[in-house]
């Protein structure tokens, strides 16, 4: 054969060709957002002042107890909260061939925040004072899984992506009822509290939470990315990637139980955060010119860290001292790219 | 590639295929050999699609067992399989941001490693699966913008990347224009050819399958109504019933499939012989005329249109002096006719009845529509007859337009284009 003497280069779009070195790039950025986000707030303090309470020794100092316990915690959670939804939205962009699903739209966010309202809203939950700080961020986990399975075993009933889309919402709706019903019996000071909750903040965050955060994301992220193989078989539908060698049962369940993980968690501690799951990876796909999961399942993190940084950041300070909710700016920036997306067709439902 | 000899690549016995509780098809038994070319015909909804999932198992039998390589099916390991088998199927696939190499670079997913990486041996089995399928010209483009032809080629460069020893494909050709229909089967039989793959495949066009197919099934009710070489399986009636035809009719000779008209518009007798009339046949056919024609020899290409098409036909033993009986059963039938329609054919020893004909024709006052130059020797149009010499078919068509109007019996036209 002359072929076998012939052999073509693989030609990749200028960002691929140093994947390594973009990705450093977007490192960099984030950790820039990062120190702004720990610098700027609604307190001003001189860059001296940060400086020794970050390198000082811990004292019982004002500014070392905010530096230290609001926002290197609210920093280091936007990062690796935008960085887990936008790889929750990716995986579940490619499990459904459908390029706007999203946690948000997939009932988890609906689940979270039904269960979060019987928590808040109601006594259910008195006699559990042990585990007071953990029940909402329990509960809101156990949501996000229930309606997950249940817009599941629709899915799996019905196929076509814009009817899932219309069971995602309308489990939506259907949990907000419920939480709307509660509302109306709930006393005064904790609908506000429930309130603050469903438009997300990464405000509060507690260490062992970040801890967990960490340990357990870092984890499912690492297991993901060794997974980028199968995942990119699966691009081509599910019959090729089993023609190929992908043991498509374990694979599905495998997808599906980090993206709820990964979704779950963040939203059962911050609250819904809209659109980072749906955006992000579409910024991702264009920005490095790809498909191949290799590539998108760290740059669709990245991305993901700093425009939810990015987001945090205007959260808080464009208004300060009034902090607007992250959801409205999450969605400002959402939106438009997603309708831009799709007037320009490079996205296809 | 010796075809029969060894071990079968694929064996099919007493398979039972289908879906929870609607079986499709039942006890199935076949074989197929390294470097086979196997086409599934049938009618739509027969199976053939069930069968090819099963065979890829993506569904598993319902009864009986599949072999490949000698080894059962379901003991093979998913990569293991991926390394003998690949398939082709017809759902459309367009993966964004996918340049072609790319894409049939997924294929070697069963020989990469854990993270899919390609080595220099991958890079040279993606280029020379695109050689084979002459794309190696698509490489750099996106997938998603290519044409619906220069995806499928693609599909099959994918697959091939897998360098598998078996290939499925569900329907390789359907939506394609007839320059990548005939690429693509072309493709399909030099990988049988060459690299002594076996390709299964689904397919529609009966005539393509008899003219590539080493073996062909034919699915219908439930069950293989035939397997085997196509030159023994392909039949006139074995085609008539797979498909339910009604107006059409395969011809094993012609290699194609003659489609009947509705005979409605008058019967018209042709005089041919020698091929001539092969076109004459399908253009009266196809404009609604009833056909009787001779007198044709047995082995003559206008013999087996003629039957094709339903024609009432008189013919004689090839080589042989066209004789009395035949004539006179031929100036019976030319007595019913509406027209006549003289080919044109040359004119030799055995086939001067064939003149007589005409004569008689014109004798018997039937208009003759000629598409010969000038007179033929020996034929003597005499007053009161019509003998219109048309110069082409084109020609021909416009004064049977004139002659026979649709739906009017004919005939006394008053003006003709053909000169008389």
């Amino acid at each position: 054969m002359t072929t076998s003497e012939l052999c073509l280069a693989e030609t990749r779009p200028l960002l691929l060709r140093r994947p390594p070195l973009v990705f450093a790039l977007l490192g960099l950025l984030t950790l820039a957002m990062m120190l702004i986000n720990v610098a700027v707030g609604s307190v001003d303090f001189t860059p001296a002042e940060i400086w020794q309470a970050l390198t000082g020794p811990r004292d019982a100092s004002t500014t070392g107890f905010i530096i230290w316990n609001i926002r290197i915690p609210r920093a280091i959670a936007a990062v690796f909260g935008g960085a887990y939804l936008a790889a929750s939205g990716l995986l579940l962009q490619i499990y459904f061939k459908n390029p706007i699903v999203g946690p948000y739209i997939l009932g988890i966010s609906s689940g979270a925040t039904l269960m979060v309202s019987f928590v808040m809203l109601t006594s259910i939950t008195v006699g559990w004072t042990l585990f007071t700080p953990f029940v909402s961020t329990l509960a809101a986990f156990a949501g996000a899984y229930g309606v997950m399975l249940i817009v599941l075993a629709i899915a799996n009933r019905v196929k076509g992506g814009v009817t899932l889309l219309i069971v995602g919402l309308m489990m939506g709706y259907l949990c907000g009822a419920v939480s709307a019903i509660l509302t109306a019996f709930a006393e005064k000071d904790r609908i506000k509290g429930f309130v603050l909750w469903q438009l997300g903040s990464f405000s509060g965050f507690k260490w062992d939470e970040i801890a967990i955060l960490l340990i357990v994301g870092g984890a499912i992220l690492l297991l993901l990315y060794l997974q980028s193989k199968p995942l990119n078989a699966f691009l081509l539908g599910e019959e090729y990637a089993a023609s190929m060698g992908v043991d498509i049962r374990r694979f599905r369940l495998l997808i599906l139980l980090c993206a709820c993980a990964l979704a779950g968690m963040i939203t059962s501690m911050a609250g819904p955060v809209a659109f980072i799951g749906m955006a992000v990876p579409h910024m991702a796909r264009l920005g490095f010119g790809t498909s191949d999961n290799r590539i998108l399942i760290p740059g669709a993190c990245l991305m993901g860290g700093l425009v939810a940084s990015l987001c945090d950041l205007i959260a808080r300070s464009v208004m300060a001292p009034v902090e607007l909710p992250l959801s409205a700016i999450t969605a400002f920036f959402g939106a438009p790219i997603v309708i831009t997306l799709l007037l320009q067709r490079r996205v296809k439902l | 590639m010796n075809a029969t000899a060894g071990q079968p690549v694929v064996e099919v016995h007493d398979l039972g295929v289908g879906y929870r509780n609607r079986p499709v098809l039942r006890h199935l038994d076949f074989s197929c050999h390294g470097g086979q070319f196997v086409s599934l015909l049938g009618p739509n909804g027969a199976g053939k699609t069930t069968l090819l999932r099963t065979l890829s198992r993506h569904l598993a039998p319902q009864a009986g067992g599949i072999r490949v390589q000698g080894r059962p099916l379901e003991s093979l390991a998913a990569l293991e399989l991926a390394r003998i088998m690949a398939v082709v199927l017809t759902d459309k696939i367009a993966p964004p941001l996918f340049t072609v190499f790319e894409f049939v670079a997924l294929g070697r997913y069963p020989h990469t490693d854990y993270l899919g990486r390609l080595g220099s041996g991958d890079r040279v089995a993606v280029t020379s699966s695109l050689a084979a399928v002459h794309a190696l010209d698509l490489a750099h483009r996106p997938f998603a913008d290519l044409s619906d032809g220069e995806q499928q080629k693609v599909l099959m460069a994918r697959a091939l990347a897998q360098e598998p020893q078996v290939l499925l494909l569900d329907e390789p050709t359907i939506h394609l224009d007839l320059k990548h229909r005939v690429e693509v089967m072309a493709i399909l039989r030099d990988l049988c050819r060459t690299k002594g793959i076996t390709v299964i495949a689904s397919l529609h066009d009966v005539d393509v399958a008899a003219k590539v197919s080493d073996r062909v099934a034919l699915i219908r009710d439930g069950g293989l109504a035939a397997w085997g070489p196509p030159e023994t399986v392909l039949s006139r009636q074995a085609v008539t019933d797979l498909y339910d035809f009604d107006k059409a009719e395969f011809n094993r000779h012609l290699g194609g499939i003659e489609l009947r008209g509705a005979g409605d518009r008058g019967r018209a007798f042709v005089v041919g012989g020698m091929g001539s009339g092969a076109l004459v046949y399908r253009m009266l056919t196809k404009r609604g005329f009833a056909l009787a024609t001779g007198v044709v020899h047995e082995n003559d290409l206008d013999c087996f249109v003629a039957r094709s098409l339903g024609a009432e036909c008189v013919a004689v033993a090839p080589m042989e002096h066209i004789n009395g009986a035949a004539a006179d059963r031929a100036k019976e039938l030319l007595a019913g006719c509406d027209l006549v329609v003289d080919c044109g054919f040359p004119v030799g020893p055995v086939n001067e009845a064939n003149l007589a004909l005409l004569q008689a024709a014109l004798e018997l006052g039937k208009t003759v529509l000629s598409l010969r130059g000038d007179l033929p020797p020996g034929l003597r149009p005499t007053g009161g007859q019509r003998y219109l010499a048309c110069a082409d078919a084109a020609r021909l068509l416009e004064a049977l337009e004139t002659l026979t109007p649709r739906h009017a019996v004919p005939i006394h036209g008053e003006e003709s284009p053909c000169t008389p």
